[in-house]
Order: structure tokens, then sequence, then C-alpha cells
């Protein structure tokens, strides 16, 4: 392979857009820096555009407008290059049932032109690392999802990629499979150096594996940063108030008020950032009472990836 | 190309565990030859050169483009599946040209179709049917059918392409599939055909193809059959064009698919 620069980013996406049809905009302009071995995880609510930013970013689609760079290879010009350097699992199951586990990990070798030494080797290395050495020479139909999900896992790393695309990869499986496969991400992180692209639907599970998220909705990053970064720009508590009637004059009010860092409504959810919460509890019911506003729940909490998300993108996040 | 031999091997491997499908897929073509060959047989046998039999070695060729155009049909919804089931994007993903993608689908639709056309030839030949035993005949006609099936397998990867429905993919095959028979020479000759038929007929690859098998299956064809006036190189040329131009147009369906 000829000498090959890139400036230590494993990922850059300048302005890319896909429109679909004269309605339809899945991706309205995404720019993207991700750094070599780290961690992304793109959160937002389905059809927001995550499925369709990874599939430009992996050469399957052919952005409408922008440009992206995998490694420094140009996913439109040099869509073979890039397509060297990456593996990718996709949302749903993409495992052809009829063959064994073993046989699926090698036509993938072959598709890759792998020798056969090359494809055993590389075979007998990944099956222990998701725990399937007994089940590689049975028919995938009779693999459980957390296996399926686990075998597309190492398929993905068959190859020796460098940069690894994960999309949804726990979608549907229980809390154990879940954890594992976080695990063997983080691992893949530290121990082999690679670079992970990951969309999830799991707060919690973005919250441990990520150095950097991405919250996504419309087809826009609406914020992006470290979770911690995330959450401390929440303020120290978030007050969370379910209730009714006139809320306008309410949330002016606590606007007003001196210690209050964010104030957000949406989806029926008024959220308020503040230094510490259970202090201020009492001045905030009354502030309610005086405008008006009904008040049904009140919390504190700290807060968590999911009321950023709230936060940004209007909608409580849902499973 | 390799990848186009790493796609058709692992459909061969499903093939082979899948041996209900390729049963099933011959079943439809045996009931033909069996059936109606012979029941047609009996009925136009006295005006037949050869008598009775004769009927079975007339139609086995319409049979055997039959076969081929059922296996690409075949072919082309499992195509369409593995689209819509994503599996597709495993072979996108990879580095791997997009041409090798289709004609390693194409490959194995071919491959199945020979298969199953030895099948309907071998069962032709136990109930009556009189074929020319000459090596070069066989290799001749082994040209036309895989000339003939990957010009079908070019359009049903075409329509596999267009469409993410299966219903849909049927009903828009179908309308292909029967006039494909009918409208040839498969079952009798053109000259029996009123005007419109006729020329349909002579547009209609699978006549040729047809034509073709007739001079190389039977001995003195020209003296004993009515070949409707087609000489035999035309017959190759004409499939041989087919094949190029289905093959072209399952591309660039496949090619707008992805955009």
């Amino acid at each position: 392979m000829s000498e090959h620069k890139t400036n230590g980013l494993a990922v850059e996406a300048k302005g890319l857009v896909k429109r679909y049809t004269e309605e339809v905009l899945a991706v309205d302009g995404i720019d993207l820096d991700i750094a070599e071995n780290t961690i992304y995880a793109m959160l937002g609510p389905n059809g927001a555009g995550k499925t369709t930013t990874f599939s430009m970013l992996t050469t399957l689609l052919e952005p409408t407008a922008g440009t992206a760079q995998v490694l420094g290879y140009d996913v439109v010009k040099q869509a073979n290059d890039v397509r060297r350097q990456i593996g990718v699992t996709f949302q749903e199951t993409v495992l052809d049932q009829e063959l064994k586990g073993r046989q699926a990990l090698d036509y993938h070798g072959r598709l890759y032109g792998m020798n056969k030494e090359q494809r055993s080797a590389k075979i007998a290395e990944l099956l222990p690392l998701v725990e399937l050495e007994e089940a590689a020479d049975r028919l995938i139909s009779t693999y459980s999802g957390g296996m399926k999900r686990r075998l597309e896992l190492i398929r993905g790393l068959m190859t020796n990629p460098r940069v690894l695309f994960l999309d949804e990869p726990t979608l549907g499986l229980d809390p154990q499979s879940r954890a594992r496969i976080g695990d063997y991400i983080v691992d893949l992180k530290d121990k082999q150096g690679l670079t992970v692209l990951l969309t999830t639907h799991y707060m919690d599970e973005a919250e441990v594996l990520a150095d950097t998220v991405g919250i996504i909705d419309h087809g826009k990053i609406l914020v992006e940063g470290t979770p911690k970064e995330l959450v401390d720009g929440m303020g120290a508590d978030v007050i969370v108030i379910q209730g009714s009637g006139e809320d306008k004059n309410f949330i002016e009010r606590v606007n007003a008020l001196p210690y209050t860092e964010s104030v957000t409504n949406a989806d029926g959810v008024i959220q308020i950032g503040v230094g510490s919460g259970s202090r201020r509890l009492v001045e905030i019911v009354t502030l309610a009472n005086e405008t008006g506003y009904q008040v049904d729940d009140i919390s504190v909490s700290k807060p968590s990836l999911g009321d950023v998300f709230l936060q940004y993108t209007g909608r409580q996040f849902r499973d | 190309m390799s990848a186009a031999v790493t796609l058709w091997s692992k459909h061969m491997t499903k093939f082979v565990r899948n041996s209900e499908e390729s049963f099933g897929m011959l079943i439809q073509p045996v009931l033909w030859v069996v059936l109606f060959g012979i029941g047609m047989g009996s009925l136009l046998g006295g005006s037949m050169p050869g008598g009775e039999d004769f009927y079975i070695t007339f139609m086995l060729p319409g049979i055997v483009a039959l076969t081929a155009s059922g296996g690409a049909i075949g072919g082309g919804s499992t195509w369409l599946k593995e689209r819509t089931d994503g599996i597709v994007k495993e072979y996108l993903a990879a580095p791997v040209p997009r041409l090798s993608i289709l004609l390693g689908n194409a490959l194995s639709i071919v491959t199945k179709a020979l298969l199953q056309s030895l099948v309907i030839v071998i069962v032709g030949v136990i109930i009556g049917a009189s074929i020319n035993p000459n090596p070069l005949s066989w290799l001749g006609g082994l040209v036309l059918i895989t000339g003939f099936s990957l010009g079908f397998a070019g359009i049903a990867l075409a329509f596999g392409s267009l469409t993410d429905n299966m219903g849909a993919y049927h009903a828009l095959i179908m309308l292909f599939n029967l006039p494909i028979l009918f409208l040839s020479n498969a079952l009798y000759p053109l000259e029996t055909m009123p005007t419109w038929m006729r020329i349909a007929a002579m547009i209609n690859p699978t006549t040729y193809v047809v034509t073709g098998m007739r001079y190389l299956m039977i001995e003195n064809a020209a003296d004993i059959v009515n070949l409707d006036g087609i000489p035999l190189w035309l017959c190759f040329v004409v499939v041989i064009a087919f094949a190029f131009l289905g093959m072209l147009w399952g591309y660039r369906a496949f090619m707008r698919s992805l955009r």
C-alpha cells in the first residue's frame, strides 16, 4: 500500500447532505471530526438521519452535497480505499441464515481477497473473543439474537479494519448481552487501537462507552461533546416538572431567577437546570402557584444524557 | 472477478443445502414435458413426420427455455430478498466492483438453470425424445441456453432492483413469463399463427433459442422439421445479443438502486 497521510482524524465530514426526494431531506449538513482511537456515539430518535449518515460514510450511498473522508480517503472518489479500512455492522441483522457461522466469516474474508490461511487464522482468533467457538459449525438460523449480533461484530473485524461502524449494535438484546458487546467495543479501542462509530438507542450505553457523543435530529447534529461536558452543561441538578395550565408566565419568571442555568419546555416536561436543586424547590413551586401553573409532579435529580437529549431534541428519549 | 466467484460459491452452498428449492423448481417444467408433451403428441402425432414421440422432441427446447426463464425468475426474487433484507449491503461495503456483485448472482442463476435444463432433457429422453448425440451439438446447445438464461437473469435482476415489493416483482415478471412460451414457436410453428402473433414471436428471443436448439438436437433437422426459415447463425447472434442487453439492463437498474 502506498504511503498515505492522515491528519489524526478517523472521520472528517464537511456539510454532508443527503436528499432522497424533493420532500425528504434525510441529512441536512453534518460536520464531523472524529479523532483516531476514540469511540463516537451518535444519539437520535428514529428517522433522525443516523443510518443515512452511516451509509454515506461507509460508501453505500453517495452524498447529495458535502464531502467526507475516512482516514483521509474520500468516500466517493476513493470508495474502495475506504472500504478496505472499515468494518461495518448494520442496523438489521444481515446474515445468511442458511450458512454456518464459520462459513459466513469465511465468505466475508474471501470477498475482501484474503487467502485461505489468513482467513482460518483470523477466524480462530476472533471466535473466542465473542465466545462463539462451539456454535461456529452450526447453522446461523439456530443462533439466538445475541449470538447473531456477536457474529456480525467479529465479521466486521475479519478484515483488520481501522475504523468500525456499528449501527445499533445492541438493538433488541437483553441487558447481559448488551453489557458484553459494550465490553468488546471498549476492548477494541483500548487494546487494538480501533476507532469506533456507533449509533445507539440506549442512553446509558452511550454514557459509559463513548468518548464523544453527538445528538442528532432532523438530519443535523444539535450538540456534541464528551458525556460529562454535555451533562455538566445542564447545571449541577435538574428539576423536572410535569404539570398543566398556563406555563408561559411561569417559565419567564423561572428564567429570571439568578440561579437558573437553563430552562426548556418540551414534550409536556419542563426542565430547570440549577446549582443545587433541593434548596430551590420551595421557591419554584411557590412561583408556579403565583403564576397559575398546576404542578402535578416534581423531582430533582442529577442530570443524565437523557435530560440533555430532551433539552436539545425537544423529545423524551424512548427505547 | 474473484468476488463474483465468491458470491457464486456462496449461492451454490445454499442451493445444495436447499434441495427442496432445487427440486420444487423442476416440478413445473417436468409436468409440462410429461403431460403436455404426451397429450399434444397423441393429438398432433399423425401430422408430425416422426409420429407421436416426435412432438416431445419438437417441444423439448421450449420447455428447456421455460426452465431457464423460471430459474432466472427465482434468482431475481432471491436477489430482491437479499436487497430488502440488507444482505446486499455486506457486498456493497466490501472493496469489490459493483459489476462483480451482479455477475456473481447471474452466474449462480445460470448454473442452476443449466443443471435444471439437463434434468429436463433427461426426462424428455426417457419419455421418448430422440436427441442428436453429437458432442458439438451439445456444446452449441450449452452456449444457447447459457446465453438465454444470462439474458433472462439480467431482466430478473433488473426487476429485482427496481422494486422493493415481492408481490409487484412477481406480478411484473409473470407478464413476461407466459408470453415467453406462448408468443414463440416453442409449441407450434410460426406459420400456424396469425400475423400479429408471428411478429411478436419473431421479436421474442425464445424463438431463436428454440429454433437453434432444434437445429442442434434433431438429426437432419432441416429435412424433417419446420425451422420457420430462421438460419442457425441468426439464432446465435440473437441469443448472444439478448444475453448482453439483458445483463446491461440488470446492471443499470442495480446501479440506479444504489442512488
